[in-house]
């Protein structure tokens, strides 16, 4: 892809939107950045030409700067109803207050001893998830970027990212009908033969309600996530470097190791990170099929054992709860909104700290600040576009 | 194929390697040695008890296994991890395949006897025998696909132009290192991380505080897919518009056209492609969310076309109400959950392929 | 005898009311001119407007038959009855003032009852029983007729007994050939008014076995927990050795137990009569308020061979003051139908649920007339 680019003219391979990241419009605006930057005084966007302002201008300004503040306004919203609506269940006194003490509160000192065990099998639950399907989604995108014919590699990629759209209401179903009795002689045998290992032991489930089953769902349901940044990544691992490793005789897995792997490795972590954030969140599929306990437990295999998660807590309970039981589950969401910021917090720590920093030539910078959104919209782009056309052309040249 | 490849990528070494004395394992040795796995292991269960899982995996670990041992002893050691990574690849693409096919067919294959014209084109209903005192249903999905539309439709309306306004406001307007345009980036990464389940509680909490207890409508459902779309739409818009050359725009410029005019004639219809793409894909991610519509619009087996007015029925919705509260006749109820959940993959298929036509035929001359 | 009579009177009224509403068009002068004793029971086809209701859904689908009866002579009226609120939820939104009438597995209780001052006046709310059910134990264990005393399904939803050949079963199961399989104890994992019945039966007939608190969560870990009746019922059906409870009428094609009826050795199977028959025995009174219908389920003084020992009881909950009389008179009309003789036969026939025994129905004119 380089070499080809490097012979088009910039202006038209850059506005292809249907291609990967256009190298060169990147470095156009890396470039443009560092040597005008210093001329242009405030305000001024990417052009630092002066330029007329006329009414409409203003308003466009207006207009665009408020849909940027209204952001701040309903993140900000969020958070404060959240607070707002939870504050009471969360400062109550558990043990004396009348509507706390039935229903789905029953039997919880405060409201920390309720939410733990939640944030337990909701951390629990996603981590097992992700432990299946990380390494499959990474070996989906490597199978698409470096090994899969070209012809097909665009259409393998729409089908992954298909995935993507299913609605988890149809996961949750297809999890209860399908998932379900497939995983019951794989627990019976890890029951069986591995059940000293506490996450394999207790009574081994006859049903298949198992965490093991909601985590295989929620797998399926973070692949295409996983799959598809990552696949953007390693796209974007810059032409050369893979020809130097195999020119210097390497394998093909050599010069995935030696050039695609070190390059992407950052920007793999977020996006496995982004899909931790998808299966934290996860409810219909996860309320459908996890038979649940509000407990701290390591167990995977069995029916009454089972971590409850977040999600799937206050989609049981919230119906039928009243008053500030459902403050405590509207507290248990504040949780659950903490804990995801805190995993987006990560990634983008990971990603700044530990990301590709050199401008290479040729390879697109990630503009600071925007690193793991412009990841995971590259994908959104180039699920329909035909990235790994343009790649794999590239390489059989 | 992977055999080709494997003996095109060997070609460059060919002249240094002397091929001779490392051997070459023949083209097809991948599909002989699956066969034979596949073979060895299935005879071995036949005898112990067959199983199609045992017996697909022990046959993918048998083939690893031999694969590697025969690469090691007839070509190399970095050959053999070459092969077993590149089948490992390969299985973990199947692997992934695996779900999507299975949850294709069993949607449609338990939707399909259900999907006709009167189930689309009706509201469901009751029908009322005076004489017997018994009481008919029929199943429809009108008032949910009418509903779907509404609610998703609202949420577009109201987060497309933020997301858009807000992208350009990032791409055209702030200066990059800018304390707003940092916070609102930083602000958008937080909101993709919602779940959707607090999107919902969000809006069941605030329509219960503002409107007061009749909360539940559409309306109120469009917001809570709002605070999950809009972070998708300012993602995928501000992408498109970096992606938009600079030559553009100081050309513009440089003729004296406003930054107004720029921004509308220029730097836009140059995006719109990506743009509608993103949008579209946005529309997808959230036309199937199930949680947060359920808990803010709520559910009704009437027909509700007002989105401000009492609760609404949606696909997911009725895909999960239909699963969890079935009727009289709980097959019939059942049916026309599995009915709900294939029409709800058929729009999002459908949306995605717009999407792929819009980013077709919008695409700027010149680009492939 | 004489509320025999009315309801003879009604169902006529009933008919000839949907035979009038066809040609009525022309007419729209009602001539049912309602009387007081038979205002409950005939529909005036003139109504208009909209119902808003929501709760419990055991009662669900015999609500939609209601609604499809009562709207077939009303046209004009529309019923939303949200089921997907459970009765917690019914009883929020109703307190709230979202709703005409909650739907409810039980009723209020007093804090709730002086809440609803609030959007009642003082006059509070009113408890109408209107759906009987029973609940079912169902199981799946090919090829054996389940009997259960009532110690015995104490002991294994108290997780005590584990293998389907225990000797407590076997004592109950004389003759039976019982696996050695283990048991997998199905439950409700969201908040459910049949979960509130059950763990009450339980808790008062086996106190020393059952020890967990009853209500609307189930309150003994370690069960496999399903969403939903319907949860419960594939479940069971699905897995092997499995046992759960739901609610009679949406058990589908699953097998049911025969439960212990007191502490004899009767072991009888759900019926509707057998449910109507348990109910009146152990309906205790217990009015909140004045013309209130509230019973107090005492599960204790179920016995005989045709009396089902757990009966579910379903309310619907309605204030005694309406802030407006038409609604007022709207609702009044549509509860007045479905506690009628009629509107328990339209459930009956078409939500397999059980007559509410007549001694019941019978106050239920009385306390109608004092929803203004």
């Amino acid at each position: 892809m380089f070499g080809n680019d490097s012979q088009r003219p910039a202006k038209e391979n850059s506005v292809s939107t249907n291609e990967t990241v256009s190298p060169s419009a990147a470095a156009l605006s890396a470039a443009g950045d560092s040597a005008t930057g210093p001329r242009s005084p405030k305000g001024a966007g990417p052009a630092r030409v002066k330029i007329k302002s006329r009414p409409a201008d203003r308003i466009f300004f207006g207009l665009s700067f408020g849909s940027a503040s209204l952001i701040v306004v309903i993140l900000a919203a969020v958070a404060i109803f959240l607070i707002i609506k939870a504050a009471p269940a969360i400062t109550a006194n558990w043990k004396s207050d009348a509507s706390l003490a039935e229903g789905p509160t029953a039997g919880y000192a405060d409201f920390w001893s309720y939410v733990l065990p939640l944030v337990w099998g909701t951390l629990w639950a996603s981590a097992i998830a992700l432990l299946i399907g990380a390494p499959i989604a990474i070996g989906i995108a490597l199978f698409i970027s470096h090994y899969a014919p070209r012809r097909v590699a665009g259409v393998l990629g729409y089908l992954v990212d298909l995935l993507a759209a299913v609605p988890s209401i149809v996961f949750g179903l297809w999890g209860i009908i399908v998932i379900r009795p497939l995983l019951l002689p794989l627990s019976d045998w890890l029951n069986q033969n591995l059940g000293w290992i506490p996450i394999f032991g207790g009574q081994v489930s006859t049903v298949g309600s198992t965490v093991l089953a909601g985590s295989v769902v929620l797998a399926v349901m973070i692949l295409p996530i996983i799959s598809s940044i990552s696949r953007e990544i390693f796209l974007q691992t810059p032409r050369l470097n893979e020809e130097a490793a195999l020119a210097l005789g390497a394998t093909k897995w050599e010069m995935i190791r030696l050039a695609v792997l070190p390059y992407a490795r950052s920007g793999v972590v977020s996006a496995t990170l982004l899909g931790l954030g998808r299966a934290l969140g996860e409810t219909m599929a996860i309320a459908l099929i996890i038979s649940p306990s509000i407990i701290f437990s390591l167990r995977i295999l069995t029916e009454g054992e089972n971590s409850q998660t977040i999600a799937a807590n206050i989609a049981l309970n919230f119906q039928i709860a009243d008053g500030l039981q459902r403050q405590a589950l509207i507290g248990t969401g504040l949780m659950l909104f903490v804990i995801s910021l805190g995993v987006n917090l990560i990634a983008r720590f990971i990603v700044v700290r530990t990301g590709p920093t050199a401008t290479r030539k040729g390879k697109r910078r990630p503009p600071e600040g925007v690193t793991i959104p412009a990841a995971s919209t590259a994908v959104e782009a180039t699920a329909l576009g035909k990235a790994g056309n343009s790649h794999t052309e590239g390489a059989r040249a | 194929m992977t055999a080709t490849s494997g003996s095109r990528l060997g070609r460059p070494q060919g002249p240094i390697t002397n091929t001779l004395t490392t051997g070459q394992l023949p083209r097809l040795v991948e599909l002989y040695v699956l066969v034979g796995s596949l073979v060895v292991v299935g005879g071995i269960l036949l005898l112990m008890g067959f199983n199609w899982g045992g017996w697909i995996f022990l046959s993918i670990v048998l083939y690893l296994v031999s694969l590697g041992v025969l690469s090691t002893i007839a070509e190399n050691r970095r050959k053999a991890t070459d092969r077993v990574v590149r089948s490992l690849v390969i299985v973990a693409f199947l692997l992934a395949i695996a779900p999507l096919v299975s949850t294709l067919v069993t949607v449609t294959a338990k939707g399909i006897g259900q999907l006709n014209w009167a189930f689309i084109s009706t509201t469901g209903g009751a029908v009322f025998n005076p004489d017997t005192l018994a009481v008919t249903i029929s199943t429809g999905a009108l008032q949910a696909i009418v509903g779907t539309l509404e609610i998703t439709g609202i949420a577009a309306l109201m987060s497309v132009p933020i997301g858009i306004l807000t992208a350009i406001y990032l791409v055209e307007y702030a200066q990059s290192g800018q304390w707003m345009a940092r916070t609102v980036t930083f602000l958008v990464d937080v909101m993709t991380g919602i779940p959707s389940i607090v999107a919902g509680l969000f809006a069941f909490s605030l329509f219960t505080l503002v409107v007061g207890p009749k909360a539940f409508s559409g309306f109120s459902a469009s917001v809570a897919l709002s605070v999950l779309m809009i972070p998708i739409v300012v993602r995928s818009c501000e992408e498109m518009l970096r992606l938009v050359p600079h030559d553009l725009r100081e050309a513009s410029f440089a003729l004296g056209v406003s930054r107004f005019s720029t921004i509308t004639k220029i730097v836009l219809p140059t995006a719109i492609a990506g743009i509608i793409t993103g949008v579209m894909i946005a529309i997808a991610r959230v036309i199937g969310e199930t949680a947060p519509i359920f808990m803010a619009a709520s559910f009704t087996d009437n027909f509700n076309a007002n989105p401000f007015n009492g609760p609404m029925q949606t696909l997911p919705v009725l895909a999960y109400t239909g699963y969890k509260f079935p009727g009289q006749d709980i097959a019939a109820s059942n049916a026309s959950a599995w009915g709900a959940a294939l029409l709800l993959v058929l729009i999002v298929v459908i949306l995605n392929i717009i999407a792929r036509i819009v980013a077709k035929t919008f695409a700027p001359k010149g680009a492939r | 005898m004489k509320f025999k009579n009315v309801a003879a009177v009604g169902a006529i009224a009933l008919v000839s009311a949907i035979a009038l509403s066809a040609c009525s068009a022309a007419t729209p002068e009602s001539t049912a001119a309602p009387t007081p004793t038979a205002a409950a029971f005939t529909i005036d086809p003139t109504l208009a407007g909209t119902i808003t209701a929501g709760g419990s859904s055991a009662q669900a689908n015999a609500e939609a038959a209601w609604t499809a009866a009562f709207t077939a002579v009303a046209s004009g009226v529309t019923v939303n009855y949200d089921k997907s609120q459970g009765s917690g939820g019914g009883v929020t939104n109703w307190l709230a003032g979202s709703y005409d009438f909650a739907g409810s597995d039980s009723p209020l209780n007093q804090d709730n009852q002086t809440k609803s001052q609030a959007i009642c006046g003082a006059g509070g709310a009113l408890n109408f029983p209107v759906y009987l059910s029973g609940v079912a134990v169902i199981y799946n264990l090919p090829g054996v007729d389940l009997k259960l005393s009532s110690a015995t399904l104490a002991k294994i939803f108290m997780l005590q007994v584990t293998t389907w050949d225990d000797p407590a079963i076997a004592a109950d199961n004389k003759g039976a050939t019982l696996p050695s399989t283990p048991i997998t104890v199905v439950t409700r994992s969201d908040g459910s008014g049949t979960t509130a019945n059950f763990t009450n039966y339980l808790s008062q007939v086996q106190p020393a076995i059952f020890t967990g608190t009853p209500g609307s969560a189930w309150p003994i870990a370690g069960t496999s927990g399903q969403q939903g009746g319907s949860g419960v019922v594939n479940t069971v059906t699905a897995g092997a050795g499995t046992i759960g409870y739901a609610d009679h009428s949406s058990i589908g094609t699953a097998t049911a137990a025969a439960i212990q009826s007191g502490t004899g050795t009767d072991f009888v199977s759900y019926s509707p009569d057998a449910a109507t028959v348990a109910f009146e025995a152990a309906a205790v009174p217990a009015p909140l308020t004045d013309g209130d219908l509230s019973k107090k389920i005492d599960y204790t003084k179920i016995s005989g061979a045709d009396s089902y020992p757990i009966p579910l009881l379903s309310y619907a909950i309605a204030c005694s003051t309406f802030a407006d009389p038409a609604q007022a008179a709207l609702v009044k009309s549509y509860i007045g139908f479905i506690g009628s003789d009629i509107g328990q036969k339209v459930a009956a026939k078409n939500a397999g649920s059980a007559p509410v025994p007549a001694s019941i129905l019978a106050d239920f004119t009385a306390s109608l007339d004092l929803i203004k």
